[in-house]
């Protein structure tokens, strides 16, 4: 019952930021501590175990770090922004 | 200390799997039957631990609520029951990892013992894709992490799943300093409970480095201990969050909160990137993993248990 959360990270001028932190800080079951590194293109993915609410943070050492609340509805993949400040 | 005796090779869930071929996986293992001790490396500059089981940092404000830490004696896994299919808990409602006040502290003299023996980890998945988590030495050349670090499973990402590509660890890092610098390992272990059924019960897994680093950092021990022993212990964690300064090590510790036949269950602060730390106990002044950092929970975070099939397992990749 999968389902991926996939996204991008971007600074306050919009532009994409690589090699940035992206994990979850809540979620409806215990969820595995490790953290994505955002490529290139400032993309992620994650994995979403079960249907539920989630929240994701993004970090990075240039801006503030920012948390979006995901809704997980069955399989279907769910794309997201995470704007730094 | 060499023996000459072989731990049995567990069976079922336990089974042993590396990411290298049968033969090149078994000409690495040691044999032995003792209970693994600690060791400082080279120069360690420990600091005392505490006396209420904590180690002793800076800026760190003790342990959320009393913890009454029991009797110490040196580690014993003769006599541990069959703890065999016991029931695993109730699942949390909602997963939170930091619970209430924050209460991780920066660890700054990271090339000291115990702080060198984490190690920071990029983790390169079979799809390119890069993560960050934990390691901590048990040997000279080997390292416990979670099974999640090493072997991806269920990721619904095509190509993702399976051994990871490699793994650079870097012992006792503190932002862009490297202490001991940085190795690079593609050899990995973990059991069929992990790889096949993806079963978070089994999730732990080690990274064999083809260097003998650990010899300099030193390593922790670890042993199979009770619930009475283990919900009167305090457990320290430390590693290497996402949410701080890249590759800054952060600390923390609590009394354990509850132990099932498989998992151990602590209000010991964690977040993404910390997977794969130790859960330690300190016994006179020696530092002994009681399990391996791998959740973030509701009420509590949890690692897998180090009961006796693991702690073969771990004598068996320990090198």
């Amino acid at each position: 019952m999968a389902s991926v959360i996939s996204g991008i990270v971007l600074g306050p001028d919009g532009e994409p930021v690589p090699n940035a932190r992206v994990y979850f800080t809540s979620g409806p079951v215990p969820l595995p501590e490790i953290a994505a590194i955002t490529d290139d293109r400032g993309e992620f993915s994650l994995t979403a175990p079960v249907p539920g609410e989630y929240v994701i943070q993004g970090a990075s050492d240039e801006f503030t770090s920012r948390s979006s609340k995901v809704k997980v509805k069955g399989k279907s993949p769910v794309r997201i922004e995470l704007p730094l400040k | 200390m060499a023996t000459s005796k072989k731990l049995p090779v567990p069976k079922g869930g336990h089974a042993p799997l590396s990411s290298l071929s049968q033969e090149a996986a078994e000409a690495t293992s040691p044999t032995s039957t003792d209970s693994r001790p600690p060791a400082e490396g080279k120069n360690p500059k420990t600091k005392k631990s505490r006396k209420d089981g904590a180690e002793d940092v800076a800026g760190f404000k003790g342990l959320k609520g009393a913890a009454k830490v029991e009797s110490l004696k040196a580690p014993k896994t003769s006599n541990l029951k069959d703890i065999g299919e016991a029931s695993f808990g109730k699942p949390r409602a909602k997963a939170e990892i930091v619970h209430g006040v924050d209460n991780r502290v920066k660890i700054n003299n990271t090339a000291d013992y115990p702080w060198r023996v984490h190690a920071s980890l990029l983790i390169t998945a079979a799809d390119g894709s890069n993560w960050i988590g934990t390691g901590w030495f048990i040997g000279p050349h080997t390292l416990m992490t979670a099974g999640h670090c090493v072997y991806i499973k269920n990721s619904g990402k095509p190509g993702r799943d399976g051994w990871v590509r490699s793994i650079d660890v870097m012992p006792g890092r503190n932002g862009s300093s490297l202490p001991y610098g940085k190795v690079t390992s593609k050899n990995f272990r973990t059991v069929a409970g992990w790889a096949n059924s993806g079963d978070e019960n089994f999730d732990y897994g080690a990274i064999i480095i083809p260097s003998e680093l650990g010899n300099t950092t030193g390593w922790f021990g670890f042993g199979v201990y009770s619930d009475a022993t283990l919900k009167a212990s305090v457990g320290n964690i430390s590693g290497y969050p996402g949410d701080k300064p890249t590759g800054t090590q952060w600390y923390d510790a609590h009394k354990i909160d509850s132990v099932n036949a498989r998992k151990v269950y602590y209000d010991i602060d964690t977040v993404g990137g910390q997977s794969g730390s130790g859960v330690y106990r300190i016994i006179n002044g020696g530092r002994y993993g009681i399990a391996i950092h791998a959740y973030g929970g509701a009420t509590t975070n949890s690692g897998t248990r180090i009961v006796t099939p693991v702690f073969q397992n771990m004598v068996n990749w320990k090198a």
